[in-house]
């Protein structure tokens, strides 16, 4: 099993992550991160960068957690925890928009989508053979995914 | 040696130069190909222009839960204020090349020093109205002339902007407002309006860059060439060695790098002189030899007729800077301009090779600064010599030599000019008119502009090349695309077989390549007037010809400049990368669509060469269809 892991002293704030994470979740059919257009809200990031109000950062990811509080939160079934791969995966068809997730993750990472009609959460770029693209972004390697 | 390169990245980026790539990967030095990998994750808000450090409350980057900066700015400003002000410092660059250009001209007259054209000179009087009463005065005031516009404000218009510039332009240009003032004058006003909370109007910032385009066109290009065929020598077409092949380790070799032929006159014909050459053969050499690189070595390429005996060939473009300087047998560098790489410093600390720097803004962080300066010339260029010699002395024998003698080729065809070429056609533009309107010739397209690495060292210029010629386009180079593609053989007459069956006919009938070098980057402005002298012919503008502009590889704030003055001229331009604009829909609508209507011209983005060529091929055959040829 896989997890993303954070070291903030090595995060500049660059927010590569992000973009890579909307450029990974683009819905309009294009490639490149000049087309991406970054007004749009619906390519909102799964992943942000917080200051830590002392100078440094606070890279928001999910971590996937072994004991979910987003998925013990979820009512509907939307949010499970795959114990095959560790994964905390979401069924945008399942979700209520309850926002329960929203409230109860202590890392802050489900984020209501602009529509108001689903969540926003990190999927470990299920559909990318070469892993998270926010992690092959980062040009600290603040990010790193790791066996564990 | 005594680095350790265990560390060295062997990952060095792709070259359209394959043996030039296998001898940068294993070469015991760092140099940009090294570096590419290791600047692989580019800043996405950066690449679409939409990070704002114009003040303290920033940077600021536009987001969709952030769309605009915190005064305010949304990705329209910030884009367009970005991207006047790399228009603006280009221009700036040229412009200072164009102001020391005509200063040397004006102290040549006032001097009465050599002259190597008065054909040129009288040419570029009758050209600005100037009359002399010889041909020394007739110098004076040609500079004169220049320098004034280029000290004008910028409410007030320049006067030669109508003498250089073709009618129907001119009109355009009016009904549009962008008339330059003050070359000068100009960079400084648009420098101003991108700063803290000024201009916040993108359109008007994009009207502007136009304007700063025809000034860095007609002045900074067209002018600076027009200047130094006065002072260097009118260019002849003749066939000459290229790449690192050119380098004769028996000699003292000076590598120059820059953009502003003239300050190397002195020294370039001093170098010749007994005194000078029995120095060097006391120092063990035969004599000196200048080896070019960058857009200076293209220029003095261009005229290399004047220069056999102290000129032995082009060695490449930028991006070769580093490994030419590797091979052990430069002695020095002498830089008056960009681009001088500052990946050149290591390299030249470790093999003890001089660096000289003739003009203060390219000065280089170990170099010696001897500013060109006209009255101390004789005594500087005296000082430079011992030094250069001191270096021959330290080095030889201490350090490795690393020669790369096959690189390259001995016959790539030099010295086209719009005066050159005319002369070959039997001086008049008929010939190659009437091969466009037949139809054996499609069209033409300038492959301008700079050479850069990121993507690959000059592989999108190369495939594009190819993909042109190979549909008939002839293809007409400025700039250090003509050092990536001379050293691949392209300008040499065997490529007339890579062209399309009637171009290759063409070729091989004339004994010409599918691909002609106009030299440096300034020679841009050359081949503005080729197309202009064929645009009056044909009775047409500019935009009507079945014409196409690409500066596939450009690097620099300076090629921004230039592609602003081929939007003023009304011509497709095509990009490889989007110079940080895509970040406004505005800012990118208005340069890729809007903009045909406003000068006829647009911008053009493709990064790969076979979809790029079929695009420009389609604009070719929109223009010929239009013309009804």
């Amino acid at each position: 099993m896989k997890r993303i892991f954070i070291d903030p002293t090595k995060c500049d704030g660059c927010k590569n992550c992000s973009l890579a994470c909307m450029e990974a979740h683009r819905q309009d059919g294009g490639t490149g991160i000049y087309t991406l257009d970054l007004q749009d809200p619906s390519n909102q990031s799964r992943n942000r960068i917080l200051t830590d109000g002392k100078g440094g950062y606070n890279p928001i990811f999910c971590r996937h957690c072994d004991i979910p509080d987003c998925a013990g939160a979820c009512m509907s079934g939307a949010l499970q925890k795959n114990m095959d791969n560790g994964l905390v995966e979401y069924d945008a068809e399942k979700c209520a928009a309850c926002y329960m997730c929203v409230m109860s993750c202590r890392y802050g990472v489900p984020a209501i989508s602009p529509d108001r009609k689903r969540v926003i959460k990190c999927d470990f770029c299920a559909h990318l053979e070469e892993g998270p693209a926010c992690v092959r972004a980062c040009p600290k390697k603040a990010i790193e995914v790791r066996e564990v | 040696m005594n680095s350790c390169t265990g560390c060295l990245s062997r990952n060095t980026c792709q070259s359209a130069d394959k043996p030039m790539e296998d001898y940068i990967r294993q070469l015991p030095l760092e140099t940009a190909h090294h570096r590419v990998e290791g600047q692989s994750t580019k800043c996405g808000f950066g690449l679409q222009g939409v990070c704002c450090r114009l003040c303290a409350n920033g940077p600021c980057r536009v987001t969709p839960e952030a769309p605009k900066g915190i005064c305010g700015a949304n990705a329209d400003t910030i884009v367009a204020r970005n991207f006047l002000r790399a228009v603006a410092a280009g221009s700036g660059c040229y412009i200072h090349v164009v102001e020391n250009t005509a200063r040397q001209l004006k102290n040549t007259g006032l001097h009465k020093d050599k002259i190597r054209s008065e054909k040129a000179l009288n040419h570029l009087a009758e050209l600005l109205g100037v009359t002399g009463t010889d041909k020394y005065d007739l110098c004076v005031k040609v500079a004169d002339a220049v320098l004034s516009d280029l000290y004008r404000p910028e409410y007030e218009p320049m006067e030669l902007v109508e003498k250089l510039a073709y009618a129907p332009r001119v009109k355009r240009w009016k009904e549009l407002g962008i008339m330059p003032g003050g070359a000068k004058g100009e960079v400084f006003c648009n420098v101003v309006k991108t700063s803290t909370n000024l201009s916040s109007d993108p359109v008007e910032m994009l009207i502007s860059c136009l304007r700063l385009g025809i000034s860095t066109g007609l002045y900074g290009l067209q002018l600076t060439n027009l200047l130094n065929d006065v002072v260097l020598g009118d260019p002849e077409i003749r066939s000459a060695p290229v790449g690192m092949n050119v380098i004769d380790p028996d000699y003292i070799n000076i590598l120059i790098t820059g953009h502003q032929h003239s300050l190397f006159t002195y020294i370039q014909d001093r170098l010749l002189e007994e005194d000078v050459v029995a120095k060097a053969k006391a120092a063990g050499a035969k004599g000196f030899k200048l080896v070019g690189c960058t857009c200076v070595g293209q220029d003095l390429q261009l005229r290399g007729a004047h220069y056999t005996e102290i000129f032995d060939g082009h060695a490449g473009n930028n991006y070769i800077s580093e490994a030419v300087l590797s091979c052990g047998a430069i002695d020095a560098v002498l830089s008056e301009f960009n681009c001088t790489l500052p990946g050149i410093e290591p390299i030249c600390e470790e093999l003890k090779i001089k660096q000289i720097c003739l003009d203060v803004v390219a000065k280089k962080a170990n170099a010696d600064l001897i500013p060109f300066d006209y009255e101390t010339r004789q005594a500087d260029g005296d000082r430079i010599i011992d030094e250069v010699i001191g270096a021959y002395k330290a080095r030889r024998g201490n350090v490795p030599m690393n020669l790369f003698t096959s690189h390259g080729n001995r016959n790539t065809l030099t010295g086209v000019s719009e005066g050159s070429l005319k002369a070959f056609l039997g001086g008049s533009w008929k010939p190659l008119i009437d091969l466009i309107v037949s139809g054996k010739i499609k069209g033409l397209a300038g492959v301008v502009g700079c050479s850069s690495v990121a993507y690959g060292h000059d592989t999108l210029t190369a495939a594009l090349t190819k993909e042109l010629i190979a549909r008939d386009i002839l293809v007409l180079t400025a700039g250090c695309s003509s050092g990536g593609l001379e050293n691949i053989g392209l300008m040499t007459p065997e490529a007339a077989d890579l062209a399309g069956p009637n171009l290759k006919a063409v070729c091989k009938q004339l004994g010409v390549p599918p691909v002609l070098n106009f030299g440096p980057c300034l020679a841009i402005g050359r081949l503005e007037i080729v197309a202009t002298e064929i645009a009056r012919e044909l009775g047409v503008d500019l935009p009507q010809l079945p014409l196409v502009i690409s500066a596939a590889q450009w690097l620099e704030e300076q090629a921004l400049a230039d592609g602003a003055f081929a939007l003023a001229l009304g011509l497709p331009l095509h990009l490889g990368v989007p110079p940080f604009i895509t970040g406004s829909s505005l800012v990118t609508k208005v340069l890729t669509e809007d903009m045909t209507g406003l000068t006829g011209g647009r911008v053009i983005i493709d990064p790969d060469g076979k979809s790029a060529a079929d695009k420009l091929e389609a604009v070719i055959e929109e223009k010929r269809k239009a013309l009804n040829i």
